[in-house]
């Protein structure tokens, strides 16, 4: 009985380290082997447009209290993530700033979800975000008032502006200032991102 | 038949042990941290920077092994400076099982404050209102700087010591003081009081106000408007852009008036957007700007750099070390309340933060330029003074560091809380 007892135990660990070893990575990453995931920004599109408008606080709406609102602008932007190493690596999260006609910061987008990219794959990661006219005044007048003055626009005309021409691919959509962060087995790497679409 | 059930038992318990063992998905207690920003909305000018900073801070601090060996997990949203809409992600932080947060501005700080003091939630944010100071009101609202009052009562002092004695009118007659600030900006306003009653001390003659809106990029008409009084001091209590546009108005207009500047005013993009109408601006430094020579400052610059390399260092603010000095603060507090016994993976240990953390701290120093930090249950006040910097010749210099409580402990003790 003994025999069979130490038999089993010994039975149950082989069988628990051969399990194991079909999920363990077969190459050990390191700072010195983890290569740069290649970042693209594969589409960007406003998956719902409600049009131009803002309506201020003096304006009595039809039902609920009165505010100073703008119309909605969902950005949402495709990414695809590639791989290169022979073991899987984690997308832990990442940080980017959206700019239209390039100089005007709109808003910047942290996401907080994480992402397992296998070896060698490349896997799609999409973020979306959304901004009013009435967010993109308040950040203009803040952040790009002399800006605008340089340009001789008023805040309007560049509301105006974006609001129809983004949709429409007419205005540069610009994600800037990225960082995406990256993890395997403890070591951990972020990597600066830029473009602009179209 | 005993031993047949015993090895039917011990054979799938070894199974699971072995399996879990080697297992690495066991999930490893974790400390949850909520953030609330603006990137988006009417502060995200500085609110951004600020944003990123705090991030960076906590990756470091997870890499120095995060609390005494247990990681934190910082989950932040922009919340654009809509009320409703703080609201709605406080709640959702709180639902996710956050045991502090880690604030903004003023409009959430105030807005969350009745709701904070209910939960029992540590809020530690970059609203440094003095209002928030007396623990009798805000008992869990917290930070590192020295409070608006306090750097207000602090820039008009050290002007009065430094400069003052240099002008021709010294000895001859009182200095002129006025006041330009957005009135119905709480951040703007909440440390009038403060400075009239310090110009008052002083023996400041005291000019009216002028309403310059947040937004303002043309400020003439108030300009002229100080021109009436011809102060030799002007207080700024707005953001860095419409400080701008009022110091190159002031400048283009000849008022002749030196420029006393609130933190939210006074960064790195002050002299880029004022140019040479800058030159001598004075302003209150709760911690230095980013990059200068200070303790824990290179541990700021590298954080940038590796876990923000898409931001240019050149870009950075000190917004970023005001971040730094929210997460440092929260950290030690931390730190001191787990080696007290105080579970941090579990919801409800604010108290226990608070008492074992925050308010055991006596002059806690962080470094990066800041003033020793002390807490105590009867008054949040974090620091008695403020250094005081001023742009000249390219760069900022150090005016004064002006300790209040050292210069007037009577008044500092019995008459200067919570305004």
């Amino acid at each position: 009985m003994k025999k069979k007892l130490a038999f089993m135990m010994v039975l149950i660990f082989g069988l628990s380290v051969a399990l194991m070893s079909c999920v363990t990575i077969k190459v050990k990453p390191t700072a010195a082997n983890l290569k740069n995931p290649v970042i693209k920004l594969e589409s960007f599109e406003v998956p719902q447009y409600d049009g131009y408008w803002y309506i201020s606080n003096k304006v009595k709406p039809t039902k609920g209290k009165a505010d100073n609102r703008g119309a909605p602008l969902p950005l949402s932007f495709l990414f695809s993530v590639k791989n290169p190493n022979a073991y899987p690596i984690l997308l832990e999260g990442f940080t980017f700033t959206v700019a239209f006609d390039k100089d005007f910061d709109l808003v910047t987008l942290n996401n907080n979800d994480s992402y397992w990219i296998p070896a060698g794959k490349t896997t799609h990661v999409r973020a979306t975000t959304m901004i009013t006219t009435r967010s993109g005044l308040l950040s203009l007048l803040v952040t790009g008032g002399f800006k605008l003055k340089e340009r001789k626009w008023s805040p309007w005309d560049a509301l105006e502006r974006w609001w129809k021409g983004v949709p429409e691919a007419s205005v540069p959509v610009t994600v800037k200032e990225g960082s995406f962060a990256f993890s395997a087995n403890g070591v951990t790497k972020v990597i600066a991102f830029e473009a602009t679409y179209p | 038949m005993k031993k047949g059930i015993f090895l039917k038992l011990l054979i799938p318990f070894l199974a699971v042990v072995f399996l879990v063992g080697f297992s690495t998905a066991v999930v490893a207690k974790q400390i949850r941290i909520g953030g609330l920003n603006d990137t988006t909305g009417a502060t995200s000018d500085v609110g951004k920077d600020y944003a990123i900073g705090m991030a960076d801070a906590f990756k470091y601090i997870n890499s120095q092994g995060g609390v005494n060996g247990t990681k934190i997990k910082y989950t932040w949203f922009d919340y654009g400076y809509r009320i409703p809409e703080a609201i709605t992600k406080y709640k959702l932080l709180k639902r996710l099982g956050n045991i502090a947060i880690m604030g903004w501005g003023t409009g959430d700080t105030e807005a969350l404050s009745p709701t904070v003091n209910k939960d029992k939630l540590p809020y530690v944010s970059a609203s440094y209102s003095a209002h928030l100071t007396d623990p009798k009101k805000t008992p869990y609202k917290l930070f590192f700087s020295s409070d608006y009052s306090t750097n207000a009562r602090a820039a008009i002092t050290a002007w009065f010591d430094k400069k003052w004695p240099k002008k021709k009118d010294y000895g001859k007659r009182k200095p002129r003081f006025a006041a330009c600030y957005m009135f119905a900006s709480p951040y703007g306003s909440a440390p009038i009081k403060a400075i009239k009653d310090q110009a008052k001390l002083l023996g400041f003659e005291i000019g009216p106000d002028q309403d310059v809106s947040l937004f303002a990029i043309d400020t003439k008409s108030q300009v002229m408007g100080l021109k009436k009084f011809k102060p030799d001091v002007v207080w700024h209590g707005n953001t860095t852009m419409s400080v701008a546009a009022t110091v190159r108005d002031a400048y283009a207009l000849g008022l002749g008036a030196d420029w006393i500047i609130n933190n939210w005013g006074f960064d790195e993009n002050l002299p880029r957007l004022a140019g040479e109408a800058a030159e001598g601006v004075m302003g209150a430094t709760p911690c230095a700007f980013f990059g200068q020579n200070y303790k824990n400052m290179d541990l700021v610059v590298s954080s940038a750099q590796l876990y923000s390399p898409g931001i240019p260092v050149g870009k950075r603010l000190i917004r970023t070390v005001q971040a730094w000095g929210d997460a440092l603060l929260i950290w030690e507090a931390m730190k001191r309340a787990d080696k007290k016994g105080v579970d941090l993976t579990k919801k409800g240990c604010g108290p226990g933060i608070m008492k074992e953390g925050f308010e055991t701290m006596r002059n806690f120093d962080i470094g990066l330029g800041a003033s020793p930090i002390s807490f105590t249950p009867t008054d949040h006040r974090p620091t008695t003074g403020c250094l005081i910097q001023e742009w000249k010749g390219g760069k900022f210099v150090e005016v004064e560091r002006v300790d209040l409580k050292k210069r007037w402990p009577k008044l500092w003790a019995t008459k200067w809380l919570g305004w």
